[in-house]
This record gives C-alpha cells, sequence and structure tokens, in this order.
C-alpha cells in the first residue's frame, strides 16, 4: 500500500501479461502463421556506397518456389514530406528509398531487393541469383571526414541548411543549427577556471531482442493488414500509407507483443516491403530479419564528435559553456542531435552558453531513436568536463552540481522554461544516499577501483495523442482498449490508473492493445510518453466513466444526477443507506438504465510538465593488467514524477543503467576499410551480460509532475544518459586516465593507460 | 543454410566412410554449437552431415592406469562438474567454465571444442573470400584486427579460439583419432597446425578422421594448474588472450612447469623456453616476469593488436606467481 493516500498507486500488482509472456504463450511478429504464407528475404547491397545501374532478376524468378521479386520500380516514387514519428523526424521520401534503394545505395546492407518464396530457404537462394550491377562510388563513414568539403557526397540534391535557412551548398552536412544566450566569451573570461575536452562516441544498437518483422495481406479488395511488432501501430499505418500511396481507410495494422524497441521499432523496414509482396503474389508474406540484417540493416543510433568547453568562478558557479555537436544521421539526414542538443547542459544554469549541432550524412544505416536519443553521447562530454571543472576547483562534485543545478523558472540552454521539475532533488537524494555515503574499500589485489557521479537529463514527451475505449461487465470489471504498445509494464500501469480514478483494483481492469480499427490514434511508445499521455487517458476515462455512472443511477434511485456524490471509490446520495455502493458493486445494478456502460476518450496534453532528471554513482575496479573495467556497485537516483507501479519504474531505470554499461564500456559498429561492419552479431558486438552487472540499486525521487492529474513523469529515457560519463569519470578516479573515446573496452584503456604510464 | 543429406552414424568404425576423402564434403555433427552457425552462414557447405550422437558410448570421463580418459562427446558442463577432474585436472575444469555460457556448456562437447573453427569476423562473414575461406587475401592484415594473432600468424591471422585446447596441452593430453585405417593416436602438441603449413585447417585431422578420445596422463603430486582467460565480456566471449601454466612445486621451487597460451596465435601457443627457464628456479616476482617476457619475445603484432602483448605478459606473470 502506497504512503501517498492512493489505493493502487504505488503497490506492485503482477502485470496482466506477466503469464503470458513468461510461459512463452504470447505471440510475437514471427508467430504470426496465415494460410497459404509465403516467406520473404532481402536482397542487401555489399558496398558502402555505389550507383545502381541495374538489377536482372529473370534468373531468380525461375527458381521454382519464388513467387516475386520487389525493388524499388514496385514502389510509387514520392515527394519529399516530413513526418514526426514521435521520437524521430523522418523524410517519408527518404524512408521509401532506405526500404528498397532508388538509383543508388548508401550503406552497406542497403535493401535492394526482396524475394517472396515458399520457403525461407528457397527465398535465401533466390537472393544469390538475382543479378546487381553496381557502379562503386567512394565512401565515407566518419563525421568529421564527412563535413570535409572534399567528402564523397551522398545526396547530390542535399542542400545544407544553415540557421534555419536553405543554402545552396551541396554537403554532406544537411543541417546545422544553433542555441544561443547571452555571451559565452564574456561568459569565459569572468570565469577563474574554463576546461575544453573533444570527444568521439561510437555508433551503438538498441539491441533489443526481438529481431524485425512485418507478416502482410493483402486482399482482392484492395484491403492490406499489416502484423508487426512496433512501438506505434499507427505510426507503422502512417508510413505505410505514405510510402505505398494508398488510402488511410485501406489499411490495418495489427501489432503483436514487441520484444523491445528502444526507439528502433517506429521506422518501418519491412513492412512495406512484404505489402508489395504480397500485393503482388495474392499472398500473406512474412519477413523476419536476422541478426546481422538488424545490425546493418536497421537503425542504429548515431556515432558522434563533440567539443566542450565551460568555465568557473572559483567558488564553483558555472558562467559560461559552448558545446560543439556533429552527430552521423547515417544514409539520410535526421540524426538526434537536435534532442542531444536540447539536452546537453540542461541540469545547469549557465548564463552564457552556446550550442552548434550539425546532423551529417555518413555511409552507415539511417540513424534512428536509441532511448534518449542523442542525450547519452552529449552527456558523456559535458558530464566529464562538469566533473574534471569540480576537481580542477577543489568542489565535491555532487555539491557542483546542486550548486549549479536548476529549478523552476530556469531556462533551457534551448529556451524554453522549466516547470516545477526535480533536478535539485534528485542530485540532493544521490549525495546523501547510503552508497555515496560508504566508503570503497581499497581492492586487495591490485586492481584499481574509483567511483564515478554523473547527472543526465530527457524532455520527455508530455503530448500526443492517446484513446482509451472501455465497456463496463455486469460484475463491475472492466475491457479496456488502447492503442500504446506495452513495452514496460504499461498495461499495467494505465489499467492501475484506471482503476484508481474508479476505486477498483487493478485486476479488474482487462486491458487490450488493438489494432488501428478498433481504437483511436494513438502516437507511438516513445519519447517516454504512453504511462504520461495513456495514463491521462484513462484517468479521463474514469471521470467519464464516474459521470455516467451519475446518470445511470439517478435515474435507478430516481434522484437528481448531480446529488450523487463519489468519493473514496463509493457512489452516494445523501445519508441514504439504500442508495449507496461501490463502483463495482453497482454496475450489476443498472439495468434498464440505457445498455452496458461504455466510454470512449481520446486526449492530447499540451506537452508541458518538463522532463526528467537523474543522477548516478557508480563504483569501479580497473584492472591494471588488461584495461578490463568491472561494475562493483551501482546506484541510478531519478525524478520519477509519480511511480504508478514502483517495481517496473525500478525496472526501466535498471534496464537503462544495464544498456548504459554496454554503451559505456563495450559496444560499438566496427567498421572495416571497406565500409562494412565487421562485428555484426551479438558475439562480436558485446552487450553486457548478467555477469558483467551488478544488480543495480535505485532510489525513486517523486516530484509530482504538475501537468499529469496523478503527477506522472516520464521515467523510461534518462536512465541511460548518465552511464557513460558516470564509468568514466569512475574509471579516472581508480586509474588517473580519463578517456574521451567510447566505448571504454579493454584494448582502448589498455592502450590509453600505457600511454599514460 | 545449404541442402545437406543428414546420417546417423552408428559406430565409431562406419564414420571415416561417412565422411569421404574430400575436406568439405561431409562434416562431423557433435553438440552443433559451433557447426550450426557454420551452416546457417554459409561457411561450412557440405553435402553431408554426420550425426555422431547416435553412436553409443562416446560419453564418459573415466580415469584408468595410464590417466584420465574423455569420451569425445562429454559436454562440457559434464566435465565442469566432474569431480574427479576438478580435484585432479583442475586447470582444464577452469578453462572449460570459461567458455561461453551455461547453455552453450549443456550442449558443446570437449572435441568439439578442440576442433571449432575460428571466430575471426572475415573468416566468419559471407562478404569476405579470405584464406580461410579458399581466396587469396587474409583481410585483417589491412584490416580490423584488434583480436588478431600476436604470435605464429602469416599468411593467416587468426586465432585458435578453444579454451579447453589450451589447458589440456598444459597437461600434455592427446587425442585419439579415427581413421579408414584404424585409430592413432597424437599429442596436442603436434595436432594442431599453423596457417603456413596448411591454411584451409587448424589441427591434423584428414578429410576422413575424427576424433575419438582425449587422453590426459595421470596428475603428479605436488603440481598444480591454473587458468587465466582474459575477456570483453564476462560470459559468451572468446579470449583476447589466456594462459594455461601447470608447475611441480618442491618447496617453493619449480620442479616442472608448462606453459601454453591461448588467444594470440593460430594455435594453442606453447613456450617450451619459458617452460626449461622456469624448471629448477624459486619462483620471485622477478623470475615470473621474466617468463613472461620470455613467452611473448616472439610477439609480432599488428596494427590494431599491441595491447595484447602487455596483457599477456602480465597475465603470464600472474599465473606463475599464483601457483607458487
Amino acid at each position: 500500500m502506497s504512503t501517498n493516500g492512493y489505493k493502487v498507486i504505488g503497490s506492485r500488482p503482477i502485470r496482466h501479461d506477466g503469464v503470458d509472456k513468461v510461459t512463452g504463450r504470447a505471440k510475437y511478429g514471427a508467430d504470426v502463421q496465415l494460410t497459404g504464407m509465403l516467406y520473404g528475404k532481402v536482397l542487401r547491397s555489399p558496398h558502402p556506397h555505389a550507383k545502381l545501374k541495374g538489377i536482372d532478376t529473370s534468373k531468380a524468378e525461375a527458381l521454382p518456389g519464388v513467387k516475386a521479386i520487389a525493388t524499388a520500380a514496385d514502389l510509387p516514387q514520392i515527394a519529399d514530406k516530413i513526418a514526426d514519428l514521435g521520437e524521430a523526424v523522418v523524410n517519408l521520401r527518404d524512408s521509401s528509398n532506405n526500404v528498397l534503394a532508388y538509383g543508388k545505395v548508401l550503406y552497406r546492407g542497403h535493401a535492394v531487393a526482396a524475394v517472396a518464396a515458399t520457403s525461407r530457404h528457397i527465398a535465401a537462394e533466390a537472393l544469390e541469383l538475382i543479378q546487381v550491377e553496381y557502379e562503386p562510388l567512394p565512401h565515407v563513414t566518419s563525421v568529421l571526414e564527412a563535413m570535409k568539403d572534399d567528402a564523397p557526397i551522398l545526396h547530390e540534391d542535399l542542400k545544407m541548411t544553415e540557421m534555419g535557412e536553405e543554402t545552396d551548398k551541396v554537403s554532406n552536412i544537411a543541417n546545422h543549427f544553433q542555441h544561443k544566450q547571452g555571451d559565452p566569451e564574456a561568459g569565459f573570461t569572468e570565469a577563474d577556471m574554463v576546461i575544453e575536452r573533444e570527444f568521439e562516441t561510437a555508433t551503438v544498437h538498441q539491441g533489443y531482442i526481438e529481431p524485425h518483422n512485418a507478416t502482410a495481406e493483402w486482399n482482392e479488395e484492395g484491403h492490406l493488414t499489416l502484423y508487426t511488432s512496433t512501438q506505434g501501430a499507427f505510426s507503422v499505418r502512417d508510413q505505410l500509407v505514405e510510402i505505398l500511396q494508398i488510402p488511410v481507410s485501406k489499411v490495418t495494422v495489427v501489432p503483436m507483443e514487441i520484444g523491445g524497441g528502444f526507439g528502433g521499432k517506429i521506422s518501418v523496414y519491412l513492412a512495406p516491403v512484404a505489402a508489395v509482396l504480397s500485393r503482388k503474389t495474392g499472398h500473406p508474406v512474412q519477413m523476419t530479419m536476422d541478426r546481422d540484417e538488424v545490425f546493418i540493416g536497421s537503425g542504429p543510433t548515431a556515432a558522434s564528435y563533440l567539443k566542450i568547453k565551460m568555465g568557473a568562478t572559483n567558488d564553483g558557479r558555472i558562467t559560461a559553456a559552448t558545446a560543439y555537436m556533429a552527430y552521423e544521421a547515417g544514409a539520410y539526414p535526421g540524426s538526434p542531435v537536435g534532442a542531444g542538443a536540447g539536452c546537453i547542459l540542461t541540469p545547469y544554469r549557465i548564463p552564457n552558453v552556446q550550442i552548434d549541432g550539425y546532423d551529417v550524412c555518413v555511409n552507415k544505416p539511417k540513424s534512428n531513436a536509441y532511448r534518449a536519443p542523442g542525450a547519452t553521447n552529449a552527456a558523456f562530454g559535458s558530464e566529464t568536463v562538469v566533473d574534471e571543472l569540480a576537481e580542477a576547483l577543489g568542489i565535491d562534485p555532487l555539491e557542483f552540481r546542486i550548486k549549479n543545478g536548476v529549478t523552476e523558472g530556469d531556462r533551457r540552454p534551448d529556451g524554453p522554461e522549466h516547470p516545477r521539475i526535480g533536478c535539485i532533488e534528485t542530485t540532493e537524494a544521490a549525495k546523501s544516499s547510503a552508497h555515496y555515503g560508504a566508503s570503497l574499500e581499497p581492492s586487495s589485489d591490485g586492481k584499481l577501483r574509483g567511483r564515478g557521479v554523473a547527472s543526465g537529463y530527457w524532455f520527455n514527451f508530455n503530448g500526443g495523442r492517446s484513446a482509451i475505449s472501455v465497456s463496463v461487465n455486469d460484475d463491475g470489471s472492466i475491457n479496456m482498449l488502447e492503442g500504446s504498445t506495452d513495452i514496460g509494464g504499461s498495461r499495467a500501469s494505465i489499467s492501475m490508473m484506471l482503476a484508481e480514478t474508479l476505486g477498483l483494483s487493478a485486476k479488474d481492469i482487462n486491458p487490450r492493445v488493438v489494432d488501428t480499427d478498433a481504437i483511436g490514434y494513438t502516437d507511438a511508445t516513445g519519447g517516454s510518453r504512453t504511462t504520461f499521455a495513456t495514463g491521462y487517458a484513462a484517468h479521463a476515462t474514469g471521470k467519464a466513466l464516474i459521470c455516467e455512472m451519475k446518470k445511470r443511477l439517478a435515474q435507478a434511485w430516481e434522484v437528481s444526477a448531480d446529488a450523487i456524490d463519489f468519493k473514496d471509490g463509493l457512489f452516494s446520495y445523501k445519508n441514504d443507506e439504500e442508495k449507496r455502493g461501490t463502483f463495482k458493486e453497482l454496475s450489476g445494478k443498472i439495468g434498464g438504465t440505457g445498455g452496458p456502460l461504455v466510454a470512449q476518450i481520446s486526449t492530447q496534453p499540451d506537452g508541458s510538465g518538463g522532463g526528467a532528471f537523474a543522477t548516478h554513482i557508480v563504483d569501479v575496479e580497473v584492472d591494471p593488467e588488461t584495461g578490463k573495467v568491472d561494475i562493483l556497485r551501482y546506484t541510478a537516483v531519478q525524478d520519477v514524477g509519480t511511480a504508478i507501479h514502483p517495481s517496473y519504474v525500478e525496472g526501466q531505470l535498471q534496464g537503462g543503467v544495464a544498456q548504459g554499461v554496454g554503451w559505456a564500456l563495450n559496444e560499438e559498429y566496427i567498421y572495416n576499410t571497406d565500409g562494412g561492419m565487421t562485428n555484426s552479431s551479438f558475439l562480436d558486438y558485446r552487450m553486457p551480460t548478467s555477469l558483467d552487472l551488478p544488480m543495480i540499486e535505485t532510489i525513486l525521487v517523486e516530484v509530482p509532475n504538475v501537468s499529469h492529474p496523478y503527477g506522472v513523469r516520464g521515467v523510461g529515457e534518462v536512465p541511460i544518459v548518465p552511464p557513460p560519463a558516470a564509468i568514466a569519470n569512475a574509471i579516472y578516479r581508480a586509474t588517473g586516465t580519463r578517456m574521451y573515446e567510447l566505448p571504454m573496452s579493454p584494448p582502448r584503456l589498455a592502450s590509453q593507460m600505457a600511454k599514460n604510464a | 543454410m545449404k541442402k545437406f543429406a543428414y546420417i546417423d552414424a552408428t559406430s565409431v568404425d562406419t564414420v571415416p566412410s561417412l565422411l569421404g576423402r574430400r575436406f568439405g564434403q561431409a562434416q562431423v555433427l557433435a553438440g552443433g554449437t559451433d557447426l550450426v552457425g557454420e551452416l546457417k552462414e554459409y561457411i561450412a557447405t557440405p553435402d553431408r552431415v554426420v550425426n555422431l550422437k547416435s553412436i553409443p558410448g562416446l560419453d564418459y570421463i573415466r580415469q584408468e592406469d595410464d590417466g584420465l580418459k574423455i569420451g569425445p562427446l562429454t559436454t562440457l558442463a559434464d566435465i565442469e562438474t566432474s569431480t574427479l577432474i576438478n580435484d585432479q585436472y583442475s586447470v582444464l575444469q577452469q578453462a572449460v567454465s570459461a567458455i561461453a555460457s551455461p547453455q552453450i556448456r549443456n550442449v558443446g562437447t570437449i572435441a568439439g571444442n578442440i576442433c571449432q573453427r575460428p571466430r575471426c569476423w572475415y573468416y566468419r562473414s559471407e562478404d569476405f573470400d579470405c584464406l580461410k575461406n579458399g581466396g587469396d587475401t587474409c583481410y585483417s592484415v589491412r584490416g580490423v584486427n584488434r583480436y588478431h594473432a600476436i604470435i605464429g600468424g602469416g599468411p593467416c591471422y587468426i586465432v585458435h579460439p578453444s579454451d579447453s585446447a589450451v589447458a589440456l596441452m598444459s597437461l600434455n593430453a592427446s587425442v585419439k583419432i579415427q581413421g579408414p585405417r584404424g585409430p592413432r593416436e597424437e599429442m596436442l602438441d603436434d595436432f594442431f597446425v599453423l596457417p603456413e603449413l596448411n591454411i584451409m585447417r587448424e589441427n591434423g585431422l584428414r578429410a576422413n578422421e575424427f576424433v575419438t578420445e582425449i587422453i590426459v596422463p595421470a596428475s603428479k603430486p605436488n603440481t598444480k594448474g591454473i587458468y587465466v582467460k582474459v575477456r570483453e565480456r564476462d560470459a559468451i566471449d572468446f579470449a583476447m588472450a589466456s594462459v594455461a601454466v601447470t608447475m611441480t612445486m618442491s618447496g617453493n621451487t619449480c620442479s616442472e612447469a608448462t606453459v601454453v597460451l591461448g588467444g594470440v596465435a593460430p594455435v594453442p601457443w606453447r613456450v617450451p623456453d619459458v617452460e626449461q627457464f622456469l624448471q629448477g628456479k624459486q619462483i620471485t616476482e622477478d623470475v615470473a616476469s621474466a617468463a613472461a617476457e620470455m613467452a611473448l619475445r616472439e610477439a609480432d603484432p599488428m596494427s590494431d593488436n599491441s595491447y595484447k602483448i602487455e596483457m599477456t605478459q602480465n597475465i603470464v606473470s600472474q599465473a606463475i606467481l599464483d601457483l607458487a
């Protein structure tokens, strides 16, 4: 039972989808089986950059079992159109060219053609028979190289946008923007200590365990039904409508369970291709990626280069900061540099600040969102410089952060004012935590130990559309339909908010994530919005049901609806003992008042409410003989607003940290000189295992979000932001070596320590 | 995966004829943890897969008068949990428990672990027609070679992936091999071959031969062994560098030692000079670091892997000191 006056919120009921998931009954995308189904496979470019001179599919078509082959010629060539998919903004023409290359291939792994056949093996065999004529072009796979004037150009028609204005300059730099407040030069003059550092981070992948999949059935009436694993069924529908140029009424997207997304399962890769193959064959077509394809043919997140300069006075006041941020967009414009620039210095009140962001095309897969997109790269740089400044000034690193921390009314470097947020509360909770107070015992066997801290910020998307549709059963239980993909326990948390509103228990709610025909438009699960926004709709739905129940009771009790009270879960009329009862008790007693109780609500909150702040503390042990870093203890402190289901909030923090640890220590796309990824398997792309992580401790700081009826603040993304910086700061405390490049893997750390020795 | 015929072998004697005389035509299947991946990636494209699990009695751990006998199909998990091996051949237990993950150790076999193919990412990619795949280039030379060989490489620079082979070699183990004309026995020291001798294979098995037993000489008194493995991740990872050392001690003097390096050469790399050097020495820090330096004397790193030299020296000296 929670201590905040709520009955359901703050408790930890078993999630509705839990048993099906742990017993293997839950249906994921690849579990879909349709009558007469064919299997599709994609042919991918072996070149990082080449002109497509011709594709000869005749031999493949002649292979028995092959039913159809698709190329970009089967997709309508569409005009530029920008779409906001929740966590990523995309140009739909680029999306089309990304799912099947048109004219040029822009990265190794770029889809060129696809085959539908009666079995996966025949489809794979047919790929070998497709003859593609390429004219290889010089390629570029690093952001700084790609920004040079003489770099190979990916898009001849891409004109650089400079400070909001399109220029005539053809460049791989799609966009340069700037946020500026005050006078940074004057601010640095005012400072007693100025530190400037450069950083590089590698391309990393979200690493969701379930590969991309799509099963399309395009029937004779021209209606397309698509079954897929996605963060947003409606986002998939939008993309299909645009890429295939078909009416929205002709598309139904059925969301299957999702085995992880982390931002990477909003853009479509296979869905339009499976649809085209289904249209051509008249059969349902299923496509699934293997792990190699997920690495080379989906959307990892951006590698980046940062240069960060900060100045502070001797008494520990930050006077100025500048950040130069160049992010790799991959094959098409649209890196998360904008989000990174909006988060990078946000935990601090800095009077003079300038941030320059560059979105740069390189011959790699189109980058995509990954949990707090852009903010982790950014914080690795800024939080290292903050740590160095605090050290140089002889101030405790958390004290330094508290001293400069933001509160309500302060401005973010990109402009907006903070509402009530929990930046200071979070940092203070970290400072007074048991972990920070405990001394770090030295190692007994010559290993080096150190403690690091770092903070992070993520906006949170407190908006977007969400719909809820409910029907009440006679026993007072409720069937609740929603359009939000449940990625981290949102069926439970949204049910809990409806239950709280009505005085029910979580198990009285039967939540269903339904297809795009069955519920109102709901934006993707992303930007940490779902518990906030769909929970917002659930609360509104509960209010509507209360109102409707009062009307029905007014009929049944023959009193005025206005005179009926609803308080502490009890409907009552004055002090009449006969005219009172809970929602549950009364649901079966309103027969004859107008049919079953139902409600449908659609909401779109205004986006206010502010973001999430986190401060992490980590103890590491470095083996000086091998450069291997072990995490001894990790504590994640975060303002989580109201923790609806604390276990799932803690799970989000722990999951974010686990991914952040991988990003910090091991994960990277290792590119060969020929522009290909050498390590496209989970064996060689090293994500941490359970043995690589300690139990991650969490401290939930609850500063309720004033823009939400239950104070919900998105929690899922900010926990990935501090880990690389916190670990880098800990490595420095352990070894005296500062690491300015990610990942800090044994080969790199060992080499760096040897250089410094 | 290319189509193949799947044959359940019924006895050891019949396997050589099922395999045939041409390399690549047939593959033996034991645990399958390596082979299935190779099949799926078209690295191995045999016409026949010969299942050994249908042969009864190839799964055992026995102490006999002349030493320890391990059946080829004994799972790594059975070795890891064997009291006999833990008590008397602990270096093998240590190495085996450092392999992959519990799930893989439950299925993977000891002979399969010794005979597994390299993990070089050029060899494992369909996109590179490398020396080991019948091409004419070792792509690691101009490519990304941070996990490649620093000793014994050329013209191909793979590192041998087996942990258990390193430990077994330090125990002077040998393998029994079945061929068309009956069984033969070979010391592990002679079993593995460098790329300069045979670019396509990592060991001396002929196309129609397979390993039928691992034989480890009886353990000597006052002898201890240690296996140290450096990997980036604490599970499901191959060695960046590893070392197996066994030492027979009288007091604090080493009377006999074996030292074998893993993860740094195309074969488990025994360093006889170091073994001789240690013989009769009192084990001190100076002796250990001299031994470590000697162990890497032949190292000739590539562009990205010189870090391995110091890393390997460090674990060699650490292993020696730990046993003293």
